[in-house]
């Protein structure tokens, strides 16, 4: 049995910025990501779609990039926790709260973190200590015990809901 | 461990992908959501010539009112069966068991199709399917089939799909006046696999059980029904259901990192109970 991986062209906006490359079709989203596009920030520990450490936003929903082949979101705009700086560069309200909550320890976990965080905040799925530790289920964190990763976006959550009140 | 290499084909149509199916003789596997297929390419498990890639096809997709009955398409994401108001109006057991699936990681991105086609025996959707008596539509690009649930799921990762089939959409009945439903789960954690699930489907007249369905997964090679608890329920009513459901016999499920074969078994009487104590609760408050 042979195998040949024919490259496949794939363009992606990864945080605003479109990129085109001709990569191996086999290729999954997270090591295109990493490969062609230096977005380090995705980290690969699973494999299994169960770990949460490489969730990125493709169109607005949070993904599995490990689980995902790039060729398959071909065309899709790519979010990963550098493109939650705002227009300065600098971190965004949720970037700040787990900055100031100490919600990072080896920092591993904490892109997909802030990826399935930030799309709990926009989906306004982010309401309760409950809801929130529900919608993180599927991100483990092996130093933190989680109290603080939950303080920071249910305070992220509350200041929203307050700007908006 | 990365994956390795291997072509990348995307069909347009179903008939596409099962051309392709058959130019690789065996050696292809259809992709649509891949949230079991990548997993098992990442870990070394499958390696395959080529991937067929269906998630563009644009049929068939979404749920649609078919008289009696609703068609859904293979490739429906569990995130759209949660939300999709057909399904929470005519069949919740659907949406309620689409709810257990995964993280909403998996859930975005998977779809109905590619959970029944993997069959694990632990999984939500055939296990719902199976209590719904649902239909399959079967595609090889030339001929299209009717496969009732019963005959799809085999045993273990196993399906009768043949080499170059193309699972196509789903055809569930809708849940009729009269009847209720439940469906519970006992996991680690939200989103893992059932170490037991149990679904149920209830029809009461007069506070009576006239028919009920009862079904169990992760217990077996492919989800169980329960047609001694059936029949021994007929007659009962809501409160008899724990004394009226004997020891499940036969039933000797595996042991692995979750749970013994022992908790098990335990857990499938327990959790059969509940899924028919909510069918019995939710006919009443239909009724």
């Amino acid at each position: 049995v042979t195998s040949s991986a024919t490259p496949v062209s794939v363009t992606l906006t990864v945080n605003g910025r479109s990129v085109t490359r001709e990569a191996g079709g086999h290729l999954t989203l997270l090591r295109w990501l990493r490969d062609n596009a230096d977005a380090l920030d995705p980290k690969y520990a699973c494999g299994e779609g169960i770990c949460g450490a490489c969730t990125v936003l493709v169109d607005g929903q949070p993904v599995s990039a490990c689980i995902v082949l790039a060729a398959q979101v071909d065309g899709a705009e790519i979010t990963t926790a550098a493109g939650l700086l705002d227009a300065h560069g600098r971190p965004n309200d949720l970037q700040e709260s787990f900055h100031r909550h100490h919600a990072a320890q080896c920092g591993f976990c904490t892109p997909g973190m802030l990826m399935c965080a930030a799309a709990m905040l926009s989906e306004g799925t982010a309401g309760s200590r409950e809801e929130i530790r529900k919608g993180l289920h599927g991100n483990l964190c092996r130093c933190t015990g989680y109290q603080h990763i939950v303080d920071a976006i249910e305070e992220c959550a509350a200041n929203e809901a307050a700007a908006t009140r | 461990v990365y994956v390795k290499p291997f072509r990348y084909e995307r069909a347009d149509t179903l008939a596409d992908a099962a051309e392709a199916l058959r130019s690789h003789e065996g050696g292809a596997r259809l992709i649509a959501g891949g949230q079991s297929l990548m997993p098992m390419m990442n870990l070394g498990l499958v390696e395959v010539d080529a991937v067929v890639d269906i998630s563009r096809v644009a049929e068939p997709r979404g749920v649609t009112d078919d008289d009696g009955y609703l068609r859904i398409g293979a490739l429906t994401r569990h995130r759209e069966l949660e939300r999709d108001p057909l399904v929470s109006t005519h069949q919740p057991l659907l949406a309620s068991a689409a709810r257990n699936v995964g993280s909403a990681r998996v859930r975005n991105v998977g779809t109905l199709g590619g959970s029944l086609a993997h069959s694990d025996p632990a999984a939500e959707l055939p296990l719902a399917m199976t209590t719904l008596g649902a239909t399959y539509e079967v595609t090889n690009g030339g001929e299209t089939r009717t496969v009732p649930v019963e005959d799809f799921h085999v045993t273990y990762f196993t399906t009768s799909l043949g080499e170059d089939d193309v699972l196509a959409a789903v055809r569930v009945p809708k849940l009729g006046p009269g009847w209720g439903w439940g469906f519970v789960e006992v996991s680690r954690r939200p989103g893992d696999f059932a170490i037991v699930a149990a679904s149920a489907l209830v029809r009461l007249a007069g506070g009576e059980i006239v028919e009920s369905r009862v079904v169990l997964g992760g217990v077996s090679e492919r989800p169980l029904r329960l047609g001694a608890v059936e029949s021994s329920l007929t007659g009962a009513r809501a409160s008899d259901v724990p004394k009226r459901v004997p020891e499940i016999e036969g039933l000797e499920p595996m042991t692995d990192t979750s749970a013994t074969g022992a908790h098990r078994k335990h857990l499938s009487r327990v959790l059969a109970i509940r899924a028919l104590q909510d069918a019995c609760a939710r006919a009443e408050e239909a009724a």
